[in-house]
């Protein structure tokens, strides 16, 4: 193989892996305080339309970014009201909240765009190299970060501990209430910032394709840890870089390397789990003990 | 008893609280985007109840989404979250459809062995989540959406590839070759006109609308007349209870789960065997989903299943009529269903917080 091509290639995956390690990190945080987030779909694909939508209307894609963070946080909020406020449970909730996403995106798209599949373009982008999106670099970053504050910080001590045990956490004086809500709203920040390198120029129905679901394969491969789920969005994300760089020169049905991504899913849950344990009250409303 | 109907009465207000309240959601975007709501509530006239092909639209639309419904509840109620029902229906009406092109049979035998060739179709595609979840502990929220995915993939290679029907049908579309006409499902408006309920033969009202009865029946009875399904609901009710009672919460849930996709598979059959008459992977989708919401909303019981279907049914014609008659885009109706499902379990929630301070208050 030709070393530019290779580095394209590395590029590229780099550029596929990036919007699933931000949703992974963020379904690290919700999940770490013991709220299971499959809004993160949902949320990625709000935040799209929002950074694209936001890009327009402030005539700058930082501030379109920022609008797509405030956008994705607000998403979260809704599952953090619902699912730690009134308890609801919190697959039914992530259902609903991507049901509505999908709704709300198509309905805006239909009333500012005149179209309900697609956005206008975005005349504002970052710039690419080489076939990557340069803001994919900041994963780096911002999983550095997200270790150390979930790992050296008293906030992030807090954060993990509501999701191990609640009971005990609270006993301290750790409000769970907040530290919930903020695993979830930092959840959403990671949304919108998945949406900057998902594909910014323009807004498609149904675009993420499941994208969310694959974070959260991620995260689950990943031991819940922000360095582990950024490496298995890596690993899906240079998968996908395969299957669209080299589809075309193996002799096998187009259907079948389209399914790659999803088979790895399954073959590496299938074979992580047992080695992989997530947080104790992960998924688990918590009841202060009054009755 | 008299305490006990109070306490019936609340728990049905929450659903019919979060009906109306959606509606009345639905009518303030309607006022936003600048259209009469005058105008919005005759277009959903119009579409679901103005006439019986109109209504009779509505019960057909609700049939595949009744058994969506009904699979996904039979597997919650074993504390089971199968959001793959989406992939199952398309492989058991993938499997259905080939049992009904490649294997003759004379049609009082084909149409059950069609019908039975969906439910293990259904049941295969949902065996590896099922033995991963119960085997290795594995969340079957993500492997089923990771199986949602392959399956879309197969079904599209199969119809393109050794299935295509291309040559013999003439079609232009990627479809299967024709299913025997032994095996396609009549319609039975017949039945309905002779009860007096005046149904045209162009809406599709045919056997999968049995097929979908003695579903529910069957669920109803195995949840609530079967030794199993006592087991079952406990198993849904609290897995360590069920554990120290003795009852195999492994064994348990594996068999919820696969009967879970084998009523899945059920899903497909009208579009297939009444409406087309071959199979393509762009059979009608999402189904899966709505599933969901709609076991949630009918409480995992058939009855309740089925009215929420009824509801879903009701919506999407309503969504269409909005988008002929008015210039509401038909996007607002998925705004709708998602707010609905969140009112509807948030009231939940309220209720019976409500109910449990009712009866904290008469214990003391």
């Amino acid at each position: 193989m030709h070393w530019g091509t290779l580095f394209d290639y590395i590029c590229k995956g780099l550029d596929t892996s990036a919007p699933l390690a931000f949703a992974a990190l963020g379904g690290v945080f919700s999940e770490k305080s013991g709220v299971v987030n499959i809004a993160l779909e949902g949320g990625m694909l709000f935040s799209a339309f929002s950074i694209v939508w936001g890009s327009i209307i402030f005539h700058s894609l930082w501030l379109g970014l920022l609008f797509a963070v405030v956008i994705g946080m607000a998403f979260a909020a809704i599952h953090a009201v619902v699912t730690i406020t009134y308890k609801v449970n919190q697959i039914i909730s992530g259902v609903a909240l991507n049901i509505l996403a999908e709704g709300i995106a198509r309905f805006l798209s239909q009333n500012i765009f005149g179209q309900e599949t697609q956005s206008a373009m975005n005349p504002y982008s970052f710039p690419s190299y080489r076939g990557m999106n340069v803001f994919s670099l900041v994963v780096i970053p911002v999983a550095i970060l997200s270790w150390f504050v979930l790992n050296k910080t008293v906030f992030g001590l807090r954060l993990r501990s509501v999701g191990e045990n609640p009971e005990a956490a609270d006993t301290l004086g750790i409000n769970v209430t907040l530290m919930r809500y903020s695993g979830v709203l930092i959840s959403g920040a990671m949304c919108g910032l998945s949406a900057a390198v998902l594909y910014p120029s323009r807004w498609v129905s149904g675009m993420t394709g499941g994208r969310g679901f694959i974070a959260l394969a991620a995260m689950i491969f990943g031991r819940w840890s922000p360095i582990g789920a950024v490496l298995a969005s890596l690993l899906f994300g240079y998968a996908d870089a395969a299957r669209i760089s080299f589809a075309s020169s193996i002799q096998i049905p187009s259907q079948f390397v389209q399914m790659f991504p999803y088979v790895l899913a399954v073959v590496v849950l299938a074979g992580v789990v047992g080695r992989s344990r997530a947080p104790a009250a992960d998924g688990v409303p918590y009841e202060k003990g009054e009755d | 008893m008299k305490r006990f109907n109070r306490y019936a009465l609340y728990e049905v207000m929450a659903p019919l609280v979060g009906f109306a309240a959606s509606m009345a959601l639905l009518m303030l975007i309607v006022v936003a985007v600048g259209e009469n709501p005058g105008n919005a509530v005759d277009a959903i006239w119009k579409m679901t109840f103005a006439t019986s092909t109109r209504t009779a639209t509505v019960l057909s639309t609700s049939v595949p989404l009744f058994l969506a419904g009904l699979a996904v509840a039979f597997a919650f109620r074993a504390n089971i979250f199968n959001i793959g029902v989406e992939g199952q229906y398309f492989i058991g009406g993938l499997v259905g459809a080939m049992a009904g092109i490649y294997v003759p049979l004379p049609a009082f035998l084909h149409i059950p062995f069609v019908v039975l060739a969906a439910m293990i179709g259904g049941a295969l595609w949902a065996a590896i989540p099922a033995a991963l979840k119960v085997g290795r502990g594995i969340h079957e929220v993500i492997t089923t959406i990771m199986f949602n995915n392959i399956a879309l993939a197969l079904v599209n290679y199969l119809v393109n590839g050794p299935m295509s029907g291309l040559g013999a049908t003439g079609s232009l579309e990627p479809q299967t070759r024709h299913i025997l006409p032994t095996a396609l499902f009549a319609n039975i408006d017949w039945l309905f006109r002779a009860a007096g309920w005046n149904v045209p033969d162009s809406v599709y009202l045919d056997y999968s609308l049995p097929v979908a009865v003695l579903a529910g029946v069957l669920v109803w009875f195995i949840l609530f007349r079967l030794r199993i399904g006592f087991d079952l609901r406990a198993v849904g009710t609290s897995t360590d209870v069920s554990l120290y009672a003795g009852i195999k919460v492994a064994k348990v849930q594996l068999g919820a789960f696969l009967f879970s996709g084998a009523l899945a598979g059920l899903v497909g059959l009208q579009e297939i065997f009444a409406v087309r008459g071959y199979y393509t992977f762009q059979i009608a989708s999402g189904l899966g989903f709505d599933g969901i919401a709609i076991a949630l909303i009918g409480r995992n019981s058939p009855v309740g299943v089925a009215f929420a279907a009824l509801l879903f049914a009701f919506l999407r014609q309503a969504g269409y009529g909005l988008q002929f008659f008015t210039k509401v885009p038909n996007s607002v109706i998925s705004v709708i269903t998602g707010l609905m499902i969140l009112i509807i379990v948030v009231s939940n929630e309220l209720v019976s917080r409500y109910i449990k301070a009712l009866r904290k208050k008469e214990a003391m």
